[in-house]
């Protein structure tokens, strides 16, 4: 494939990200940062926040599964998985875990382990998301080009 | 987390040696004319905040030392040893001048330590960034401007009071470019008020700023004042929705015209 017919392959499918909602304007700060000096930050980050949102999630489905579920403990999980993907930009993920605190507010167990599956769900969703961005922008990089960036208008 | 440990040493240690070798100051926008490294300490328990935020003040050519909690800030700082005796020492001094050398003399214990900024998460287990923000009032750093950052749209009842408690502003996580630019005001307030308080070697250093107009204005007075526009400007952060920032790039890619996305 040409380099152009890539680059514009990487910025379509940025757009749609932004359409479906999987990806916010936090994204598009965290492409901001990212400059010569360190032109891996983005893909640093967002794999630190899969390392992370996995315990999270491994933890989560141990802390449902208690005879005595404890929800402070749970909220207190959703709550950093709810900032790690709110800083990132991944927009359905967060979202997920705002109605997930939701149900642990009113220790509703069942809403709970739904939540937890749709978080797991989005989680998953936008990994692949991510795996493929990375993947169109080093078929990019690979053949000497640029990586286009994205402007939203409001 | 024993990763994460080592690797906020790796990042302290890179930042300190910045510090000794006083490089040419890397060319970056006007806040930096002056010739100065503000030097931000960033307490956040969260791995993906503390990175972010070691990049946002690393782009704004800030110096970053991150520790993931309050009891770290407060062992970074050289108070945790000290508690007691900061404690007993500002609660029977009333005026403000002792409590100014005996910042002076913290500095030298830790070998010429120097924050400008500390900004801490408000929620974090443990100890909190309101319990951080009163444990630093209440010590020899009282001096430094604190902000707080919140991920959440706390009650306002929060904000205050960590507003009350002496911070300088709430705000809202994730930070973003147009933030920094706040941050530059707590620097170049905390900054005068060091200037003033100081000998004759650090004088030599600031002589660039102290011919700043600006700062002169800048008093213990004013504090209170600037609190009240804080507390405005805080109501503004919750209700605002976070734009994006186009001032700020100097893209660092090059961009395809004609496809902008209009959501």
């Amino acid at each position: 494939m040409e380099l152009v017919q890539i680059q514009r392959s990487l910025v379509d499918y940025t757009k749609s990200l932004f359409m479906e909602g999987f990806l916010d304007a936090q994204f598009l700060q965290l492409q901001q940062l990212q400059d010569d000096s360190n032109p891996d930050f983005v893909f640093e980050v967002v794999s630190l926040f899969f390392e992370d949102s996995e315990k999270l999630l491994n933890e989560l489905i141990i802390a449902l599964d208690q005879p005595n579920v404890d929800f402070k403990k749970i909220d207190s999980h959703v709550h950093q998985l709810k900032g790690s993907s709110s800083s990132i930009g991944a927009q359905r993920v967060k979202n997920a875990c705002i109605a997930f605190r939701n149900y642990c507010d009113v220790q509703n167990i069942e809403g709970c382990l739904t939540c937890l599956q749709q978080v797991k769900q989005e989680c998953y969703l936008v990994k692949n998301k991510f795996e493929t961005l990375f993947r169109l922008e080093q078929q990019i990089m690979a053949s000497g080009g640029s990586v286009p960036t994205i402007e939203l208008g409001f | 987390m024993e990763l994460m440990k080592s690797s906020d040493n790796i990042i302290q240690d890179r930042t300190q040696q910045q510090h000794k070798q006083e490089p040419e100051m890397q060319a970056q926008e006007g806040q930096q004319e002056q010739g100065h490294h503000f030097h931000v300490l960033a307490v956040d328990d969260s791995v993906i905040d503390r990175k972010l935020l070691e990049k946002l003040l690393k782009v704004s050519s800030y110096q970053v030392t991150c520790v993931d909690s309050g009891d770290k800030a407060l062992e970074y700082l050289g108070l945790l040893n000290n508690l007691d005796s900061d404690s007993t020492a500002s609660s029977s001094s009333s005026s403000s001048s002792s409590s100014n050398s005996s910042s002076c003399s913290q500095s030298s214990q830790r070998e010429g330590l120097k924050v400008n900024l500390i900004m801490t998460d408000f929620c974090m287990p443990g100890m909190s960034g309101y319990d951080l923000l009163k444990r630093l009032k209440g010590s020899s750093w009282k001096d430094v401007p604190v902000v707080v950052m919140s991920s959440e749209n706390v009650p306002s009842r929060i904000s205050i009071r960590c507003l009350e408690g002496g911070a300088e502003e709430f705000m809202l996580k994730p930070l973003q470019l147009s933030d920094l630019e706040k941050i530059e005001a707590y620097l170049l307030k905390s900054l005068h008020l060091s200037c003033t308080n100081i000998d004759k070697d650090d004088d030599d250093n600031n002589a660039d700023h102290n011919s700043d107009n600006n700062n002169d204005k800048v008093v213990n007075n004013d504090s209170n004042i600037d609190k009240g526009n804080n507390s405005t400007s805080m109501n503004n952060n919750f209700s605002k929705r976070k734009a994006l920032s186009s001032e700020d790039t100097e893209s660092r890619r090059p961009k395809i015209k004609g496809l902008a996305v209009a959501i």
